[in-house]
């Protein structure tokens, strides 16, 4: 009962968050407008009730498993790419590696701004 | 004889005429993907959902239900995407002491950092001359899934591609994010968490969670701000 005064909550969210997007014609997924939404009321309450934190945590607990059907499209799809391959792989492994440093790297240099900036103050 | 396989032909039959099966099958493969998991040690580059997908590929090829009824019966399943969405924010603010208190590099490293993810694939692709629906399935690779696919869909990709995309994604910034705070002398987990949710989501996610709480609140995060960014930016600049 509890989870699923929870749950009906998140899928009240989902809801508004498509009426949203149709109704103001953004190009954003209904589930993405949801989670903002979501985010705002519980800012604005300034507290979560332990029902849509429990359902919350299910859900997000089983995301491996609702994506793992949509992964499995990619061994099925494999000849509607055949040409592709190399360069989706290159894509994916250099973007992937430079990414994850650009982040680094950013996130050392801003946060190192920050510390040392507070020790001068 | 040709009764008891006509018999079996058509239970088949009735398994396969709702999601029953298609539910067994994912159910099974993702308790199966994970215990492969604990039982490998918890490699970096073997995450669940990975072995999941490949057991799932192997059962969909070799139970003969096909990949087309497979998809139907699994809708059950993934219809809870969409609340599933929902459900991040609460992460998001159950976190939020941490963004006020790291606000200022956050917010510097974002819009830049959560660009580069997209930006990078997708130049490198374009570069190498591929059409746009492949750019429209990469360009939202670094993004978790639920909010990927809603991408994908939108842009013209391919969802299944991108979801392949975010798979090998989420398993090299785990990968790269590791070796890269090691070559930088990074030892921060909230620097590590965030560079992990912010390239990896929510494989990166799970990853970071490993390391330690800290770096794992930091991870989710990374990934739902890089999520709500790329959403929110992406379908305006897209296709330049």
């Amino acid at each position: 009962m509890v989870l699923l005064r929870g749950f009906l909550v998140l899928i009240v969210f989902f809801m508004l968050g498509e009426a949203a997007r149709v109704l103001i014609g953004l190009p954003i997924s209904g589930g993405v407008l949801g989670m903002v939404m979501v985010t705002a009321t519980l800012m604005v309450r300034g507290r979560i009730s332990d029902e849509l934190a429990e359902a919350s945590r299910g859900l997000i607990s089983v995301l491996v498993l609702l994506i793992s059907p949509g992964v499995v499209g990619v061994f099925f799809i494999a000849d509607q790419f055949s040409g592709h391959w190399m360069t989706i792989a290159v894509a994916l492994v250099v973007g992937t590696l430079l990414s994850s440093f650009t982040t680094l790297w950013l996130m050392k240099r801003s946060a190192g701004a920050t510390v040392e900036s507070a020790s001068h103050d | 004889m040709t009764d008891y396989g006509e018999n079996l032909n058509r239970v088949f039959q009735l398994w396969t005429a709702g999601p029953m099966l298609s539910i067994a099958l994912t159910l099974a493969a993702f308790m199966v993907g994970n215990w492969l998991f604990v039982r490998f040690g918890r490699p970096l580059w073997m995450p669940p959902v990975l072995l999941a997908a490949l057991i799932l590929a192997a059962a969909v090829a070799v139970s003969g239900i096909g990949y087309q009824t497979y998809q139907e019966g699994a809708t059950w399943l993934t219809v809870l995407l969409g609340p599933t969405t929902v459900a991040l924010g609460v992460p998001l603010y159950q976190q939020m002491h941490h963004i006020r208190a790291l606000w200022k590099p956050i917010l510097c490293t974002l819009p830049l950092a959560a660009s580069l993810a997209a930006v990078y694939a997708v130049g490198i692709a374009w570069l190498m001359e591929a059409p746009l629906s492949i750019l429209a399935s990469l360009a939202p690779k670094s993004v978790t899934a639920p909010i990927a696919m809603g991408i994908a869909e939108q842009l013209g990709g391919s969802v299944a591609l991108t979801l392949g995309g975010l798979l090998i994604t989420g398993v090299l910034a785990s990968v790269f994010v590791d070796w890269g705070a090691r070559r930088m002398n990074i030892t921060d987990d909230r620097i590590v968490g965030f560079a992990l949710g912010l390239n990896g989501h929510a494989i990166g996610t799970a990853r970071a969670f490993e390391i330690s709480p800290i770096a794992g609140a930091f991870a989710s995060l990374g990934m739902g701000l890089t999520g709500v960014f790329t959403a929110l930016f992406l379908p305006f600049v897209f296709p330049f």
